[in-house]
């Protein structure tokens, strides 16, 4: 049957939550619903943890999601949100000419981006090869080069 | 229940954005909601999007589907894109007039303004978010895909009516969807009959509403 959870207990990390999600984790009863980035903008989900319990998640406007977020904390059991790692594609444009014509193009697609110092970092919703297909004609004559070390999206 | 898995708040409406190009069905997929919706217990309101005038939510209201206060419409001026992802201030506001005007609301249909493949919501906007495509306007739409394609929680292809007329291949166009968008769930329809409706209100209550 599905746990219907109407708001956000605390964080994982208070003071007053944490000595007893250690019980009960010790317990083997902490579950982890894991969660995209983007999923913890919604209100409203339905998702389920690593054990399988199906949660219907419908919060108040002024409640959020995020990681480490308590949905569920008793005796049974405690379920607590953890976010997936972000992924980001790292570009290096040949120039400034090319660091213009990059930006406006990832702009214009409206991604999401990031700066790091020369490079230009673009938080990946998808599918990585969609991502360069639309930055073929970049990519293809160098005005943009993917670096594949992604340290810089610490 | 434990104390501490439930509040005394009640969770807020359901916001459902319905996004697609110009000409799609987006208004006529509401039109079939509304009822659809009604019919399960929903209490249902509608914001309609458009760029310079207040076309569609006049088109709700002259259909008599829903009392006219349940129906606001937002004129976005510029970018369609903008009001329902960066900067959906607009809509945000009108939701924040819906629920304080109507108590009883359990879900808030926000439809974007028509435009192309590559609009997307803020999830800061709506909890969920169907995008539909024309499948009159050719069998290849899924393969571009278009970000409103690929990211939105579900697709619906309507029209289905109208393929054969134009030689686009519903098969293929719904395997293709399916291959783009990962898995994650298509649907046919044909809102002009009501053809396919149902399993898109079963699609919603299960992935959001939560009612059954």
């Amino acid at each position: 049957m599905a746990l219907r959870i109407h708001r956000v207990i605390g964080l994982a990390r208070d003071a007053d939550l944490a000595e007893r999600l250690h019980r009960l984790e010790h317990a083997g009863r902490l579950e982890y619903l894991t969660l995209a980035r983007d999923d913890v903008h919604r209100r409203r989900l339905r998702a389920r943890t690593d054990r399988e319990t199906e949660c219907l998640i419908a919060l108040p406007r002024d409640q959020a999601l995020s990681d480490g977020a308590v949905l569920v904390l008793d005796e049974a059991r405690a379920i607590v949100v953890r976010l997936t790692v972000e992924r980001w594609l790292t570009l290096s444009p040949r120039n400034e000419a090319s660091a213009l014509e990059l930006g406006y193009f990832a702009g214009n697609l409206h991604w999401r981006v990031r700066f790091a110092g020369p490079r230009l970092l673009i938080a990946l919703e998808g599918p990585k090869e969609d991502y360069l297909a639309r930055l073929e004609p970049l990519l293809r004559d160098g005005r943009a080069v993917e670096v594949e070390d992604d340290a810089a999206a610490g | 229940m434990s104390p501490d898995t439930q509040s005394p708040d009640l969770p807020a409406p359901a916001r459902v954005g319905i996004g697609g190009p110009v000409g799609s069905g987006k208004t006529a997929l509401i039109e079939q909601l509304i009822p659809l919706l009604g019919t399960r217990g929903s209490s249902v309101a509608v914001v309609t999007n458009d760029l310079v005038t207040r076309e569609d939510a006049e088109r709700l209201r002259r259909g008599g589907l829903l009392d006219p206060h349940r129906i606001l419409a937002v004129e976005t001026g510029a970018c369609p894109h903008t009001a329902i992802r960066e900067d959906p201030t607009m809509n945000l506001e009108a939701v924040d007039r819906l629920v304080e005007s109507v108590p009883d609301l359990s879900v808030i249909l926000i439809e974007s303004g028509g435009d192309n493949l590559a609009s997307t919501f803020s999830l800061d906007l709506v909890d969920y978010w169907l995008f539909v495509i024309d499948a009159a306007d050719g069998d290849d739409i899924p393969r571009k895909r278009g970000p409103g394609v690929v990211r939105a929680d579900l697709l619906v292809i309507n029209k289905t009516d109208l393929a054969p007329l134009v030689g686009a291949d519903l098969g293929r166009m719904q395997q293709e969807a399916r291959e783009v968008r990962g898995g994650k769930p298509v649907l046919m329809t044909n809102c002009a009959t009501g053809e396919g409706l149902d399993a898109v209100v079963e699609r919603l209550s299960h992935d959001v509403l939560f009612d059954e």
